[in-house]
Formats: C-alpha cells, structure tokens, sequence
C-alpha cells in the first residue's frame, strides 16, 4: 500500500484520529470534551467526523445522559486498522522505519 | 503530517495525563508539611515543640485536602471518556483496594496496640507501613495502566518506607517530609517536564 489514505490524509481529520487512537479499545469519547481536546468548533469537528464515518472508521455511539443526549466516539476495527496503515504508510513515505 | 500527528498526541497526553504531576504535587505538599508537624513534637525539644494535638489535626487536614485534590483533578482528567468493562473493572478493584488498604492498616495496628505495642513503636509502625501501601499502590498502578514513571516512584517509596524505622522516633518523620514529600515533588516537576517534552511518559499516564 502506498497511496496515502485520502480520508485521513487531511490535517483536521488526522488530528481527530490521532486523538482517538489515544483510547483504549473499549474506551469511547463525548463529542464535547472530543472538541476541547481538538480545539475544534462543533460544526468543523461535526463535518469531519462525518467524513470520517462514511468509509466505517469511526463508532458514533447515540445516548442519554438523564435527559441530555451524548454522543460518544471511538474508532472502529477498521478505523484503528486503517489510522496504523496510514501511520506505516507515512513513515515509509518520509524514509522512517514503519 | 508526521509532526501534526505527534504534536497531536502530545496534547492529548498533556490533557489527558497532566493530573498525575498534580496529584502528586499535592501529595508531596501533603507529606512535608504533615510530616514536618509531627517531627515538631518531639524534634526540637528542648527549643520547640508542636502541641501534639495540633501536630495530628494538621496531618489529617493536609492528607483529606490532599484527597480532595486526587479525586477532583482525577475526575476532571477523565470527564467524558467512557471506559469499557475491563477498565472498569481494573479502575474499581484499585480504587477499593485503596479503602480496604487503609482500612486494614489501621485494623492491623490497632490490633497491636491491643497486644502490647508501645506507642515509641506505634510511631514507627504507622507511617512506615502507610508509605509502604502507598508505594505499592503506586507500583500497581504503574502495571496496570502501563506507567513506568508510578512504578519508579512506588519502588522508592517502598524502599524509604523500609529505611525510615531504622531511623528511629522522631527523626524518621523528618526523613518522611523530606524524602518522601520532597521526593514526590521533585517527581511531579520531573513528571511534568517529561510530559511536555514527550509523549512517552503520558501515553503511560493515560
């Protein structure tokens, strides 16, 4: 594989995945506590994370909180699978050791 | 996009994982000045002595504000993450075992007491066998979540919980504050330092 990913090779989108590769496998963020760490609006976060869940790489998770509705994120199998041939793709591109 | 992702990484580590230098900032806060109040009993004597009951009302004081301080910031640090069941699981059995630790510390010293224990050697028992338990925990937590840094600063807890009875009453509790407090702030700074620098440490932390 040597083509760079089209759906994370965007900066906004390589941050979200980044961010989300941080978490455990069974572990899922919050949309707004997601947005602090990104320092991203929630319209630009919204747009990209639905870019990101065209292809399945992102788990949206739909709850409730009491009364208020949480949205929880987390990557998907083929997501984490996809964000590490990206990574591996990246470094071999730049002449790292994947 | 290499730098991106790893500037990235460390922020999240950075947000994630800053409150472990913080807890044990507060905690090493805690132990200078409560140590430091009990070393004052009997430490300066003849020049200078702390009512023994203001002594033990500031170490209470400064370990249930050093508390406060682990429970708000380690709240604070995880709000809006939702863990999965083996986490959970991980986070509650460690989290009671801190109870049912201290708890059983006490039980055992009381125990003790009851049996014959003087207070010259309660002195040494209860804060070298509470540091030890801290020093564990810190251990554990440092295998469970993967944290070389909590293994580090476990090990030498344990290790200054095993010296500090050969020190003797009331100087032990001196080396406490120091050792101990001062220990675990150096670490916090250290911690701190390493987590801006890399993303390493965090990734461990969080």
């Amino acid at each position: 594989m040597d083509e760079l990913d089209p759906v994370i090779h965007a900066q906004a989108r390589l941050r979200i995945m980044a961010t989300l590769a941080t978490l455990e496998l069974d572990e899922s963020i919050a949309f707004p506590r997601l947005q602090e760490l990104l320092e991203m609006t929630a319209g630009n976060l919204s747009t990209h994370l639905r870019k990101l869940e065209e292809p399945a790489y992102v788990d949206i998770t739909k709850t409730h909180r009491g009364r208020t509705p949480v949205t929880y994120l987390s990557l998907s199998k083929k997501g984490r699978r996809a964000f590490e041939d990206y990574m591996d793709t990246l470094r071999t591109v730049l002449g790292e050791q994947p | 996009m290499l730098a991106l992702y790893n500037d990235q990484q460390r922020a999240v580590a950075v947000k994630m994982g800053g409150f472990v230098p913080g807890i044990m900032a507060g905690w090493g806060t805690a132990w200078l000045i409560g140590f430091t109040a009990l070393w004052l009993i009997d430490g300066l004597k003849p020049a200078f002595s702390l009512p023994i009951g203001l002594a033990i009302g500031i170490f209470i004081g400064v370990l249930v504000i050093a508390i406060g301080i682990s429970i708000w910031l380690g709240v604070r640090s995880s709000r809006g993450v939702k863990s999965g069941s083996a986490n959970a699981f991980s986070g509650t059995v460690y989290g009671v075992t801190w109870s049912v630790g201290s708890i059983a510390i006490g039980a055992i010293g009381g125990a003790l007491i009851q049996n014959g224990l003087s207070s010259d050697l309660a002195n040494l028992f209860y804060p070298s066998i509470y540091v030890f338990f801290v020093g564990i925990m810190y251990v554990m937590a440092g295998a469970i979540w993967q944290a070389v840094p909590s293994v580090i600063v476990g090990g030498w807890l344990v290790v200054i919980a095993a010296v500090a009875p050969f020190i003797g009453y009331p100087w032990h509790y001196l080396f406490f504050a120091i050792a101990g407090g001062v220990g675990l702030l150096l670490f916090s700074v250290l911690g701190r330092n390493l987590l801006n620098g890399s993303s390493a440490f965090a990734k461990a932390a969080a």
